[in-house]
């Protein structure tokens, strides 16, 4: 038996599936060209005419061409920038927000929870499509406000697992054994259960991450999403007037190109709770 | 008498999540939005005109008055007058309810029973064949995007093949079915998705339990076991996740709606933002927390009358 | 005809992991009106070996390779499943370990009874209604009529449990399986079950299959005793033989490391006395084997008193009503008082919601006190500043029942050992510490080199070991022992009890040794304390309470542990 922390072992098993592996990868390689993107490393020219309107995928455009003449492929490309920042950003909003907040009501209990309990009641009573709405529709239009509306409405159902998990572990045993050694809040908090719940954490970010790229093609269609920049969500919306015209690429790979990214992160996540969740670790049955 | 008394008392409990609502929305629309006279009454408006329009729509009284007025719609249903259409919200929102309704309904509870018995028949099989083949369906289907299903499912079936009306609405059974079916089974390969997911997952985790293997012992057929005991217990978190869809089956289903121009509650909502009529988007945000509110609450009394385990004091 | 033949049963699980053979060329057979305990430890086989008689064994993982099994001479391997469905909970039923979770919590315990009479008796609701209330009073469950109506959670375990012997008898099996029914129960209710399930088995001639860890559960019931370990059959012979000339090493090490009440050797005989680790018998030297009694002098005793608890109380509020008012309290610790002096050991014992836990955990203030003090060397810890009560924490330490929960999952055991010594600053470098962890892991038995793993790569004894190695890295004087062997096989348990005993000798350690095991309780303390609705109502030396018992709580508990002496 070799010494292999719980983390280790997840990894591991993920690697060891083909299916998960392949989506790992897929992740990896979505976030690669997100950050080359944004470092104008490629498709920094998407915006410059290179052929003619429409043309039908060939081997000079292997995606065709847009109404402007513009290469889809670098297009698509773009929106993969687009899409992982909108999922990334808005993780990074509702994370914290979720895991403080969750962790604070979870374990100190009392009328702080009851407080934070009643503010993520409050934010989970306004369905989520109205308050993204809400939200896009008053601060300013463009990809900032997908993040911020994004972050704002994704935490509440971070915390309300947060602080469930959190209630679970601060009555476990080895949380008491803590106290018997004459450690602190912030140790038994920080060093001992948030390394405990953080597995919900992820699990939950790589389920976010697909709501937040599905959700930026509502809100473009809704005309309340990215404005300056190529998005799949826009590429998909442009399609409605295309598509009876018969050029159907704008729409298709668009499709892909979200369907795989979409794909992955669902298969992920699955993956990740069946090998990070420690429910049936230790317990010889 | 018991199951009153607990009613009652989570109805107290709703009054501070109706304050905190109504707080989040009063910040969202009255105090991030600021003055919104000068995109209402364009560029070239005199100042008295301005102060006017601002003393109608109540924006010259302090703070805690509009906030308080917020309050107020929330039990009213009150929500004032449209700034496009200059009908009373509330009119507009009765009226256009019934067209949504023709739509979703029908789908909500045909795909919600589909799901169901899915899911049931694939719990009979888990770890086979077609246990993983619908699993990665599921799967599948909830990885593109519903603007894709809907483009995709309009042009081929009604714009190619010409099966259905493209666009368009009238009141009136069976007259509506032409318009509202196509949407309909849309919606209904939209959520088959999510839908067999969850309650697979449910049930699989029943069905692991001990009290299963207790039953597998006294000699009862497997079939018996997952339509009494595994059903009857998975049924909690189901009856949680169905409620709790049908505000949403109030709201429209906006995309639907606009493509295939039914004119339901969803369109009001599009018009709205294509037309910044914020007192539209603010009735609809408040109307739809106080139904999700409600809604939650009866999850909460169903609990309590399905699931012995729940105490009701 | 045998009423059960099992011939040569392997059974292999197939995982990720690989293939391990839970059942290794198993052969036995149970006769009409015959009790046949399966004994081992977890792991052994035991539990798969019976389930596989029922035809339970979940396919995949489990997969039977060889073998037959032969009911009334017909092997219900080559049955098909709907001819394995009518045998099951008809002719063959089982009661399982753990009735908390084995019945359906949202059906009416009647309703559940009835269940397998319309099944397989083809009754109607309303007959199979009133059988099941027959059948519930027939196993003790007063007021039958209205309980009938009762969900599972409304009832205490052991109801439960004579709920779940009610269904297994509903159809009048002929053989009966009980797997550990009476492990998660406190030992007057085991008892109880226990006389219920064999007056049953008289009334009906059943054959029953019972299985379980602890020999002396089943010695005054069993005719004949199979003994697994390591998944093969290592013994099989009539009660009497296994309990007065075991053969195999390994039933002679099970049958000597249950503590006795009469007289137990200085250090409880384990497995590894009789057997090396590739299974060859090795001699126990009479050294070893003698009795040791236990000389302790209550009021001679000279040691200062170590720890004095006064008046104290414990109460969680209840509260109930439209207001959630608090209408009442639970007096978890009601009035307790009790001194201990250093180098000894007090046993709590008492049956499960006495307050033995929470009177623990209130000493150490894991809990807070209602009223009273706990004075330590002199100094009320009830009225310590937090900074004062964690410097107090280095002296005073627990260890706690379950190994499973109570180490960190997610650290590994360097940093489990070491993390008292950096809050209390022992030692003066990184490297230290270590070095310190290194010489408690041997201190405890397990090896230098496992400090880099994590606890889920060790067997229940071995965390509970690490346990006590961080219990004992800031040197205390003082440790509870909150059932810290209750979870553990009974082998495995007399090995941490002779730890715990070595560890008080070399350190001169001080220890008040909760649990609801009597026997435990008697051999590793000097005086005991019986715990009863939250009060200590019998407090003596422990060979007084246990030869001289005042109170009828304190005897009903005495009379209720298995005696480990086989039927005649």
């Amino acid at each position: 038996m070799k010494k292999e922390s719980l983390w280790g072992e997840a990894l591991k098993k993920i690697v060891k599936d083909k299916i998960s592996l392949f989506s790992l990868i897929v992740v990896l390689v979505y976030t690669i060209i997100a950050i080359l993107v944004s470092l104008g490393v490629i498709v920094g020219d998407w915006h410059q005419t290179v052929g003619p309107n429409y043309a039908p995928p060939s081997s000079d455009f292997i995606f065709g061409t847009d109404f402007l003449g513009r290469d889809v492929f670098k297009k698509v490309i773009y929106g993969v920038q687009v899409a992982m920042s909108v999922g990334f950003i808005s993780s990074m909003i509702s994370i914290p927000i979720g895991v403080v907040l969750g962790a604070t009501a979870g374990y100190f209990g009392g009328v702080v929870d009851e407080i934070i309990v009643w503010f993520y009641t409050t934010f989970s009573s306004i369905p989520t499509i109205m308050l993204l709405i809400s939200i896009s529709f008053i601060l300013e239009k463009g990809i900032t406000s997908v993040y911020i509306a994004l972050g704002l409405t994704t935490w509440v159902h971070l915390c309300r697992l947060v602080r469930g998990e959190v209630i679970k572990h601060k009555n476990r045993d080895y949380v008491q054994a803590v106290t018997a050694i004459g450690g602190g809040h912030a140790r038994k908090l920080f060093r001992h259960i948030i390394p405990n719940v953080f597995h919900v954490v992820i699990i939950n970010a790589s389920l976010q991450f697909q709501v937040a790229i599905k959700s930026e093609v509502i809100l473009s269609y809704l005309g309340l999403g990215v404005q300056e920049q190529p998005s799949w969500g826009k590429m998909i919306n442009d399609a409605k007037q295309e598509l009876t015209s018969g050029y159907w690429w704008q729409l298709a790979f668009a499709t892909l190109a979200m369907f795989l990214i979409v794909l992955a992160f669902n298969i992920l996540g699955d993956a990740l709770r069946d090998a990070l969740d420690p429910k049936l670790k230790g317990k010889e049955s | 008498m018991q199951i009153l008394q607990y009613t009652l008392r989570r109805l107290l409990y709703l009054l501070p999540v109706i304050f905190g609502v109504s707080f989040v929305i009063f910040i969202l629309f009255n105090v991030v939005l600021g003055d919104p006279t000068p995109i209402l009454l364009g560029k070239n408006a005199t100042l008295k005109q301005i102060e006017e329009l601002r003393h109608q729509l109540g924006l010259d009284r302090s703070w805690l008055m509009q906030y308080l007025d917020v309050v107020k719609s929330a039990f009213t249903f009150d929500f004032g007058i449209s700034w496009s259409t200059k009908q009373k919200i509330s009119d507009i929102i009765i009226s256009r309810a019934y067209p949504s309704l023709t739509l979703t309904l029908p789908a909500f509870v045909i795909s919600t029973t589909f799901s169901i018995l899915i899911s049931l028949f694939v719990a009979y099989y888990r770890g086979r064949g077609i246990d993983t083949f619908v699993r990665v369906l599921c799967i599948a289907l909830m990885s593109i995007s519903s603007l894709v299903y809907i483009l995709f499912f309009q042009w081929f079936f009604a714009f190619h093949l010409e099966w259905f009306e493209i666009s368009g609405y009238e009141p009136g059974f069976p007259d509506f079915l032409a318009y509202t079916t196509l949407p309909g089974i849309i919606w209904i390969v939209l959520s088959i998705g999510p839908d067999v997911r969850f309650f697979r997952t449910v049930m699989l985790d029943e069905i692991y339990q001990d009290y299963v293997r207790t039953a597998r012992a006294k000699g009862l057929r497997e079939v018996t076991i997952l339509l009494k005991h595994v059903l009857r217990n998975a049924l909690v978190p189901i009856i949680t996740y169905v409620v709790i869809q049908i505000p949403f089956l109030i709201l429209g289903a906006l995309l639907l709606e606009s493509f295939f121009g039914i004119p339901g509650l969803g369109g009001v909502i599009l018009e709205a933002i294509n037309s910044s009529d914020f007192p539209v988007i603010k009735a609809f945000a408040i109307l739809t927390s106080i139904v999700y509110i409600v809604f939650n609450l009866i999850t909460d009394v169903l609990y309590a009358v399905v699931d012995p385990r729940i105490k009701l004091h | 005809m045998s009423l059960l033949e099992v011939k040569n049963l392997s059974v292999e699980f197939h995982t990720q992991e690989g293939i391990t053979r839970a059942v290794n060329g198993a052969s036995f057979t149970v006769n009409p009106g015959q009790t046949v305990g399966l004994v081992g430890e977890s792991g052994s086989g035991k539990s798969v070996s019976a389930f596989s008689v029922m035809g339970l064994i979940p396919n995949p993982p489990g997969k039977i390779v060889s073998g037959e099994i032969l009911f009334n001479g017909k092997d219900i391997l080559k049955m098909n499943e709907a001819q394995m469905r009518k045998l099951r909970g008809n002719d063959i039923s089982m009661i399982f370990q753990e009735p908390m979770t084995s019945l359906n919590p949202v059906f009416k315990v009647g309703e559940q009874i009835a269940e397998s009479l319309i099944l397989h008796k083809g009754m109607n609701a309303k007959e199979a209604l009133e059988k099941a209330i027959e059948l519930m009073d027939q196993v003790g469950i007063p007021n039958p009529k209205s309980r009938a109506l009762a969900y599972p959670h409304e009832l205490s375990g052991g109801q439960k449990q004579r709920i779940m012997i009610a269904m297994a008898i509903a159809c009048d099996p002929k053989l009966l399986i009980c797997d550990e029914p009476t492990t998660a129960l406190d030992v007057t209710i085991q008892k109880q079950v226990l006389d219920l399930i064999f007056g049953l088995q008289q009334e009906y001639n059943m054959g029953v299959l019972f299985i379980t860890h602890d020999l002396a559960v089943i010695a005054d019931i069993a005719d004949e005793v199979v003994v697994m370990y390591k998944s093969n059959i290592v013994e099989r012979n009539s009660v009497k033989s296994i309990f007065n000339s075991p053969s195999h090493p390994y039933s002679k090490g099970l049958l000597a490391c249950r503590p006795g009440l009469e007289s137990n050797p200085k250090r409880l005989l384990t497995v590894s006395d009789f057997m090396d680790k590739e299974g060859n018998e090795l001699k126990v030297s009479d050294e070893r084997k003698k009795p040791f009694t236990k000389t302790y002098d209550y009021s001679g005793d000279k040691n200062p008193i170590l720890l004095e608890v006064k008046n104290l109380k414990t109460y969680f509020p209840v509260k109930a009503g439209f207001f959630r008012r608090t209408i009442g309290h639970i007096k978890a610790v009601d009035d307790v008082s009790f001194q201990l002096r250093k180098g000894r050991t007090l046993g709590l014992v008492g049956e499960s919601g006495c307050g033995k836990t929470t009177l623990g955990r209130t000493i150490l203030r894991l809990v807070e006190p209602t009223e009273g003090s706990v004075y330590y060397q002199g100094q009320d810890v009830t009225g310590l500043e937090a900074k004062e009560l964690q410097a107090l924490r280095s002296k005073m330490q627990i260890i706690f029942q379950d190994p499973y929960s109570s180490l960190n999952p997610r650290m590994t055991i360097e940093q489990i050992i070491v993390e008292p010594m950096k809050i209390h600053k022992v030692g003066v470098s990184d490297n230290e510490r270590v070095d310190l962890a290194k010489q408690l892991m041997e201190k405890v038995g397990l090896l230098t080199s496992h400090l880099s793993r994590y606890p889920h790569q060790f067997s229940g004894g071995q965390r509970q070991r690490i346990a006590i190695a961080r219990a004992l890295a800031l040197k205390p004087e003082f440790i509870i022992c909150d059932e810290s062997v209750s979870a553990l096989d009974v082998s495995v348990q007399a090995q941490v009890l002779n730890l715990l005993l070595d560890l008080q000798d070399e350190f001169d350690l001080t220890y008040i040794f909760i649990s609801h095991d009597l026997s435990v309780v008697n051999f590793i303390s000097d005086e005991v304390g019986v715990m009863y609705q939250g009060k200590i109502v019998e407090h003596a030396v422990a060979s007084e309470v246990y030869n001289n018992p005042q109170m009828g709580y304190t005897r009903n508990l005495l009379s209720a542990i298995p005696k480990g002496i086989p039927k005649s």
